[in-house]
């Protein structure tokens, strides 16, 4: 599996938020290119980038800190935050992005998702957030009464090849992954699903490596890397590798 | 018709990345041990993660090393991915040491990087060493992703690619229709997609 490093950007400095809220933030890199760099050598696959001004703002706040993270390093990235727009999507993979997050937009506007997947394929990630098995737009202010698994099974057949699935209430706290949500939802598509939200030691990963779905390619991992837990690399050696 | 691409399975490896890396590009991949599948194929790739004397354990057991030297000789190309790559050489140096397939010359030994971390884990930038039909449309020092502890005594004639981690260490080695790349392809963006293009290309230009 595959361990993402994520280095979501505020304000130009890399920050991890606690379930969501931009009011419990912590501060951890004044650049997040250093956090790239490090997370890059380290061993990272792949980065998992974040505009969290973007995702508030509904459109790119964070270009310049993306261009100069893809510039910086050999590692691919996926960046996110309020893409809602093709012009948006545009911007971002023009800055470097080897693949777009499309998170509301890809569920409130199905002509936009569509015409992304036509032109991008697979280098679009759907990101389908969920408090409780219920889906949550808009930077997870809003809830919705959507079934999580039932979405992710809809925008499969529309075409979406990998999903990034976040867990908001264990988001940011290290107290462990939602297991068998995920379970739920990676039973419910063929597609590639990245688990996302509360990995705090070797051990989650491990049990996220041991999950039965073959499908669970990988794991967004935030806080605990930024506090030390562990290595990227030891992280990935969790993972299976 | 596309190509078919037997990914060989020895209860080793992540199979379904590279199953879906081969798809991406146009072939057709199984993912298969019997021989009626493997015969029936126009290539085959030997994935693999874990340690060398398991895994040439798990390849004796199903019958699989006869498998690949009666196909090897039948023209059918071949190409091993991470310790797939070292399976294909004479022997490795891990846990006590084993024989590998012999199909191409050389021992597999412990990376030398003193001071340095290991297993190796991250994208280097990969130098060809020459030309080949693999590499075609890749820059040289393009970066792929490795996770490897050790690395195949490559012989010149063989040598393909190299990468630096301490010292200079083949990463890439070919004979004949022989290929083994010590990177992961399938997780390598672009260009991993284009090699294994350019894998899917060489099979199905062999006569059947």
């Amino acid at each position: 599996m595959i361990l993402y490093p994520a280095i979501d950007i505020r304000g130009g400095k890399a920050v991890r938020l606690l379930q969501g809220d931009y009011e419990r933030e912590t501060s951890y890199d004044a650049d997040p290119v250093d956090a790239a760099k490090r997370w890059a050598e380290e061993g990272a696959e792949f980065l998992h980038v974040v505009d969290l001004d973007g995702a508030k703002a509904g459109e790119p706040q964070n270009l310049e800190s993306v261009r100069r993270i893809a510039a910086a390093v050999d590692c691919p990235i996926q960046v996110g935050g309020g893409l809602r727009d093709p012009g948006s999507v545009g911007s971002v993979l023009d800055a470097g992005a080897e693949r777009v997050v499309i998170g509301t937009a890809a569920l409130r506007d199905p002509e936009f998702l569509a015409g992304m997947l036509e032109q991008y394929s697979y280098r679009v990630v759907v990101s389908v957030d969920a408090r409780g098995g219920r889906v949550s737009l808009s930077g997870w202010t809003e809830a919705t009464g959507r079934d999580v698994a039932e979405t992710v099974a809809d925008l499969s057949e529309r075409g979406v090849e990998r999903f990034l699935c976040t867990e908001i209430d264990v988001d940011g706290t290290m107290e462990g992954p939602a297991i068998g949500e995920l379970s739920r939802i990676a039973a419910a598509t063929e597609a590639r699903v990245i688990a996302s939200g509360g990995v705090g030691d070797l051990a989650d990963l491990e049990a996220l490596a041991e999950i039965d779905a073959p499908n669970i390619e990988g794991a967004i991992v935030g806080r605990a890397l930024y506090e030390r837990r562990f290595s990227v690399a030891e992280g990935i050696v969790a993972l299976g590798g | 018709m596309s190509t078919r691409i037997c990914i060989l399975d020895y209860g080793m490896g992540n199979l379904r990345s590279v199953e879906k890396a081969l798809e991406h590009v146009g072939a057709t991949a199984t993912i298969a041990n019997d021989p009626e599948t493997i015969r029936a194929a126009e290539g085959m790739i030997l994935p693999g993660v874990g340690a060398f004397p398991r895994a040439m354990e798990g390849i004796r057991s199903l019958g699989l090393d006869q498998l690949i030297e009666e196909r090897r000789a039948a023209g059918v190309p071949i190409l091993g991915i991470c310790l797939g790559l070292q399976l294909l050489f004479d022997s490795s140096t891990e846990l006590g040491g084993a024989e590998g397939l012999g199909l191409l010359p050389g021992e597999v030994t412990e990376l030398d990087a003193p001071g340095l971390k290991i297993p190796h884990i991250g994208w280097s930038p990969v130098r060809w060493e020459r030309q080949s039909r693999l590499t075609d449309g890749i820059d040289s020092e393009t970066p792929f992703y490795l996770v490897h502890s050790f690395a195949p005594q490559a012989e010149p004639g063989e040598l393909l690619g190299t990468a630096a981690y301490g010292s200079r260490f083949a990463c890439a080695a070919e004979r004949d229709n022989v290929f083994g790349v010590q990177f992961h392809p399938e997780k390598s963006s672009a260009a991993g997609l284009r090699l294994l293009s350019n894998f899917a290309g060489i099979c199905a230009s062999v006569p059947a």
